[in-house]
């Protein structure tokens, strides 16, 4: 029961960072290397003011989402300038930039969490509190799947009450033809800095659970690695309508798992596991360009 | 001065892999991720001609040709049938990323994670004046300019070269003249596949080599080729060599925990104020590439 309970969480989290990476590969168009940085800025936000402020679960969160909000900025004004290969490339500085500040912004010596030595870079922050709100606290494995599960849910009611408002539409006109978009008036600028703003917000709500559940961050969370496992994911399962990134989040966790039946040793059981994602990804763009359940093909 | 020469050896091995990443880049406009699993697998295949108890003469061709054989293996059975498919650039850079993550995997899987070395013991080192250079090195700088040079004299003076200038420059127009452009696609991917594979044999014989440090040099060098620019040539050599130089310096006056951070401002900043690099002309950016 717990084993399941687990998965559950981990799916969880990987929906939220799905469904947010899903607004910006397949509502705009573009393709983002920097997403595992934003997972761990919501991660390191929370567990920063956790840990040293003692704040509580809603508020940490809050501010994890507004960070990551802010420094979407990072991605967003970009975009208005570049597309293609060459988003992918500004993506990948925001990546770099923002693994090595992880990494690099402490000083031996001097207790973590203070302004010399912020994330204690390549050791990580440990014992970060469990979530509670008010009096309920989320110490046990079922309350903390119930509160991911919450978490999770409302973030795709979110994502699909956003998507498929005139809001929605206009990022899909953009992502097709921006000049036209332009042409016929719209604040195609303004879109840009929203989408980027309310993905990135999104998936530091992820790290947060992520971090809450773990009690443990180091920067290999944001390494590029990650950034590149969760692009793979969503263009397995498919980007540009709501049942796609779902479906991607299911075969990231559905292949760990049925390799847990195959007697090989676990170093192996990652490599293959990767193996598995780079065969999908290069046969996908051979059969089914879209993914396995998406609408949109990445130009 | 040291800090320079260290640069400027750097410098051109970057320089070398970024040439062989705009080989293919510039005449298919295929963002060719693959190259960085080629780059870390030649090592691997010298060490292991080296532990079959073949010579060096013996063991660094056979290296090479592997990496030959694996970048025609990328076009001739991933990126030649998406493109008779008219598949889309984001579809060639996925794919290529897929292909990047098989290889780097399937080497983890075969030889492990750990970091190996091909020569064992203290280098040699010689002087001069104020600048010491270990063979190692010396050995990088001679191979990579003797290579750059060699291409660049192909490039200009022989008839395939001037064809391959031609596909480079507009491939259409190329192909309605009669040349078969799928032949001269498949050379541009062997060539880009022996300038990597030269590249991280010098560099692994320097600094040693593992399963990951291709994705990470690959990008190194795409850096050098959008801030050389990417119209010609001639431009990844300067942007290779101004980056060379940059880190170089950056180990000296901060740390080396920072080189990834200055290399990639160095490129936003690039990106902003003069997307078309050191050498390129100015164009629209609708007409940019």
């Amino acid at each position: 029961m717990n084993y399941l309970l687990h998965l559950l969480i981990y799916l969880d989290v990987y929906i939220i960072v799905a469904l947010s990476l899903n607004m910006i590969v397949g509502y705009s168009g573009l393709l983002t290397l920097a997403h595992a940085g934003y997972f761990a800025v919501g991660s390191y936000t929370y567990a920063l003011v956790s840990l040293t402020l003692g704040w509580g679960f809603l508020p940490a969160l809050g501010l994890g989402i507004g960070v990551a909000a802010l420094l979407s900025l990072a991605l967003s004004l970009p975009s208005w300038r570049f597309g293609g290969d060459f988003f992918v490339m500004i993506s990948l500085a925001v990546q770099v930039l923002l693994y090595s500040l992880f990494y690099n912004w402490s000083s031996p010596g001097v207790e973590p969490g203070t302004w010399s030595n912020l994330t204690n870079g390549p050791y990580g922050l440990a014992g970060i509190p469990k979530p509670a709100i008010s009096t309920i606290k989320f110490d046990s494995i079922g309350n903390m799947a119930v509160l991911a599960t919450v978490l999770a849910s409302g973030c795709a009611l979110l994502s699909w009450l956003l998507l498929n408002s005139p809001w929605g539409r206009l990022l899909k006109a953009i992502r097709d033809d921006e000049l036209a978009a332009r042409g016929l008036g719209k604040e195609v600028r303004l879109a840009k800095v929203q989408v980027f703003a309310i993905a990135c917000g999104m998936v530091a709500v992820g790290g947060a659970i992520y971090a809450s559940y773990v009690t443990y961050i180091d920067p290999s969370t944001a390494s590029l690695d990650e950034s590149i496992l969760m692009l793979s994911f969503v263009l397995v399962g498919g980007v540009g309508n709501f049942r796609g990134p779902i479906i991607g989040a299911l075969v990231l966790l559905a292949i760990p798992e049925a390799l847990r039946f195959v007697e090989i040793s676990s170093t192996a059981a990652a490599h293959i596991r990767l193996l598995a994602y780079g065969l999908l990804l290069v046969s996908l763009m051979h059969i089914r360009p879209q993914g396995i359940a998406g609408e949109y093909r990445v130009e | 001065m040291q800090i320079l020469a260290n640069g400027i050896i750097s410098g051109f091995t970057i320089a070398l892999l970024a040439v062989a990443f705009s080989v293919v880049f510039l005449p298919t406009r295929i963002f060719h991720i693959a190259l960085g699993g080629i780059y870390a697998a030649v090592p691997y295949a010298a060490w292991a001609c080296l532990q079959g108890g073949l010579t060096w003469y013996a063991a660094v061709p056979a290296a090479i040709l592997v990496a030959v054989l694996l970048s025609l293996a990328t076009e001739y059975l991933n990126h030649a049938p998406l493109e008779r498919k008219g598949a889309s650039s984001g579809a060639h850079l996925i794919a290529s990323l897929g292909l990047y993550i098989m290889i780097v995997q399937v080497i983890a899987l075969i030889w492990g994670s750990q970091t190996k070395v091909l020569r064992i013991g203290l280098d040699q080192v010689f002087t001069f004046e104020d600048v010491i250079i270990t063979r190692a090195q010396g050995i990088a700088a001679a191979v990579s300019v003797g290579t750059l040079v060699l291409f660049y004299v192909w490039l200009r003076f022989s008839n395939l070269g001037l064809q391959f200038r031609a596909l480079a420059d507009n491939p259409k127009e190329l192909a309605l003249r009669g040349y078969n452009i799928r032949r001269l696609r498949l050379l541009a991917f062997g060539v880009s596949g022996l300038l990597a594979a030269i590249g991280a044999l010098v560099v692994a014989y320097d600094v040693g080599f593992d399963p990951y440090g291709g994705l990470i040099a690959l990008l190194l060098a795409v850096v050098a080729v959008i801030i050389g620019g990417r119209q010609s040539f001639l431009g990844p050599v300067l942007g290779g060599l101004l980056l060379g130089v940059v880190r170089s310096e950056v180990v000296w006056f901060l740390s080396a925990r920072w080189q990834e951070a200055v290399t990639f401002l160095l490129l936003a900043l690039f990106l902003f104020v003069r997307p078309y690099g050191l050498v390129g002309r100015k164009v629209r950016l609708e007409a940019e590439v």
